[in-house]
């Protein structure tokens, strides 16, 4: 005759307390407690892990290997959530096929809501599925795609400070009568853990930049005059340059191409940030090269619109360039779509209006000079729209009739430029300077 | 910025609308270069709508005229606001694009 189990009598076994008293467990309660102890040594060796390293995917990798063989899982991975895409994209994937892993970091994307993975993201909610056929929700492209049989898993929501970060599954598990509620905990913290160190990768990141930045920056600089005035018998070219960002677009040069005579350049680079920066070291090292074997200034912004045109993603140039002789005052100015200089002379301050062709590096094109008779005690302005640009705190610009007429109103004074900068800088009082800002002057004395 | 391609007379027309700067013009880039890379003949971009242009987003379009002249393709712009092009007469860019003043006109000229 057999008894039914329930009517079995359970198995107890005695234990000694801390005071030597005696107290008797049944078997399946001491079970249980020793899972529950052996889960807790877990979550301490895990807590210990995270709190030994910020790198990511050395943390990753430990804990997921670590959480595989107690949970005697045969693969694991973690599907970070990617706010950009609002997609699911496998980060981490810990399996003895080490190609699978390699497909599905490359090639699977899950929609929120698409899979099981997809559905914790969605719901926030943990899932354990012990037959994922029997479950309409399993995406079977993750497994066609690798030749791994996925037959059960654990799927848990990364839940962060700001959010979901991503899912953790393990594959296979080899048991399923694991406590949910330590499990749960351990993903908080390895979800705090993800995300210190992706915040500490960042910063890392940053600082890489910052320190990237400041090399462009002074590499940029040394492109432009080591002085930022040059005279040459009665003439005097001086130039104020600030960048909005650390490196800019905005160019400047003085050369003296040929005895005698005073080469100007100034130019504005489309975009900003490094491509601009790195557009304008190629073009400030082909002016150089190219204005000193030209005499024009038509032939050197032809040289220069040809040199560019081969710099990729559409950039280019506005310029202006000039020659002046220091003999006579004769100046030759040549325009490449760059905003008019403003010529100042005893009696007015006029917009100066010179042959212009489109802006270097766009189509080929041939460029024209116009000349001027700068007299004694006169002075040419030129400059780039960060000027007129400026933006004040309601967004309204500044304006290109309202430097003019700053200026007009100015002419008499020796610190044009100076004050020009000061008005730049008082309009837009309080606001981020969103473009370089350059002014050149060139006087004859 | 929205960009709404819509096709006209067989026509492919960028309808683009609010700011094109440098955070909007990779996603025009990417439309943009994706047309040209197959060799579309003509390509209209309406500019009725459009509030800002900075000057990345002209390079984008520089970019695709750049990438279009090669094969003979045409980048028309058109319904230009008045504050556009001024921009675009202030650089000069007048003489780089093509510019009309609706969709009839693009397909005339």
């Amino acid at each position: 005759m057999s008894l039914p189990l329930a009517n079995m009598p359970e198995i107890c076994y005695p234990i000694c307390m801390a005071d030597d008293s005696l107290v008797t467990i049944p078997a399946g309660s001491l079970r249980a407690m020793e899972r529950k102890v052996e889960s807790f040594k877990t979550l301490v060796e895990i807590s210990t892990i995270i709190s030994s390293t910020l790198d990511l995917e050395e943390l990753m990798s430990l804990v997921m290997e670590k959480a595989k063989g107690v949970m005697g899982a045969e693969a694991c991975s973690i599907l970070f959530y990617n706010r950009d895409l609002q997609k699911l994209e496998f980060e981490v994937a810990v399996c003895q096929e080490g190609d699978a892993s390699n497909i599905l970091k490359k090639k699977v994307l899950l929609d929120v809501g698409q899979g099981i993975a997809g559905w914790v993201a969605e719901h926030l909610e943990p899932l354990i599925i012990e037959d994922v056929k029997k479950d309409s929700r399993f995406f079977q492209g993750a497994d066609k795609m690798t030749g791994f049989e996925t037959r059960g898993l654990i799927a848990v929501p990364l839940i962060g400070r700001r959010g979901l970060i991503g899912v953790a599954e393990m594959v296979n598990p080899g048991r399923f009568d694991f406590d949910m509620e330590i499990f749960q905990l351990l993903c908080r913290q390895f979800a705090i853990a993800i995300e210190n160190s992706l915040a500490h990768r960042e910063s890392l990141q940053r600082e890489r930049l910052r320190q990237e930045l400041d090399i462009a920056s002074a590499l940029q600089r040394s492109f432009l005059p080591e002085f930022p005035t040059l005279s040459l018998g009665d003439l005097t070219v001086s130039a104020v340059n600030i960048s909005a960002a650390k490196v800019g677009g905005d160019i400047y040069d003085f050369v003296t191409p040929v005895e005698g005579k005073l080469g100007v350049l100034i130019g504005d680079v489309s975009g900003k940030g490094v491509s601009a920066a790195l557009y304008m070291a190629k073009a400030s090292s082909d002016f150089r090269y190219i204005s000193s074997r030209a005499e024009s200034p038509a032939a050197v912004l032809d040289g220069l619109n040809t040199a560019l045109s081969r710099y990729p993603r559409g950039m280019f140039l506005t310029a202006i360039y000039l020659i002046a002789n220091s003999a006579n005052g004769e100046v030759l100015i040549s325009s490449a779509g760059h905003p008019p200089c403003i010529w100042i002379t005893a009696e007015e301050v006029r917009v100066l209006s010179v042959a212009s062709g489109p802006p270097l590096g766009i189509v080929p094109t041939g460029y024209e000079a116009t000349p001027i008779a700068l007299g004694r005690g006169e002075r040419l302005i030129l400059l780039t729209d960060g000027v007129f640009d400026a933006r004040d705190r309601s967004g309204a610009r500044l304006g290109f009739e309202q430097v003019v007429e700053f200026i007009r109103r100015h002419r008499g004074e020796e610190d044009i430029v100076p004050k020009l900068v000061d008005l730049v800088t008082d309009f837009s009082d309080g606001t981020e300077r969103a473009d370089d800002l350059t002014i050149v002057e060139v006087r004859r004395g | 910025m929205k960009i709404d391609i819509q096709e006209h007379k067989g026509i492919k027309v960028f309808a683009l609308s609010g700011e094109i700067d440098m955070s909007s013009s990779p996603v025009l880039r990417s439309e943009l270069m994706g047309l040209v890379s197959r060799k579309v003949p003509v390509v209209f971009v309406d500019f009725k709508d459009v509030s800002y242009i900075d000057s990345s987003g002209i390079a984008t379009f520089v970019e695709g005229l750049k990438a279009m002249m090669p094969y003979g393709g045409r980048l028309k712009l058109l319904g230009v606001p008045a504050k556009i092009m001024e921009i675009f007469n202030f650089s000069k860019l007048d003489k780089v694009f093509e510019i009309y003043g609706n969709v009839e006109d693009a397909f005339k000229g």
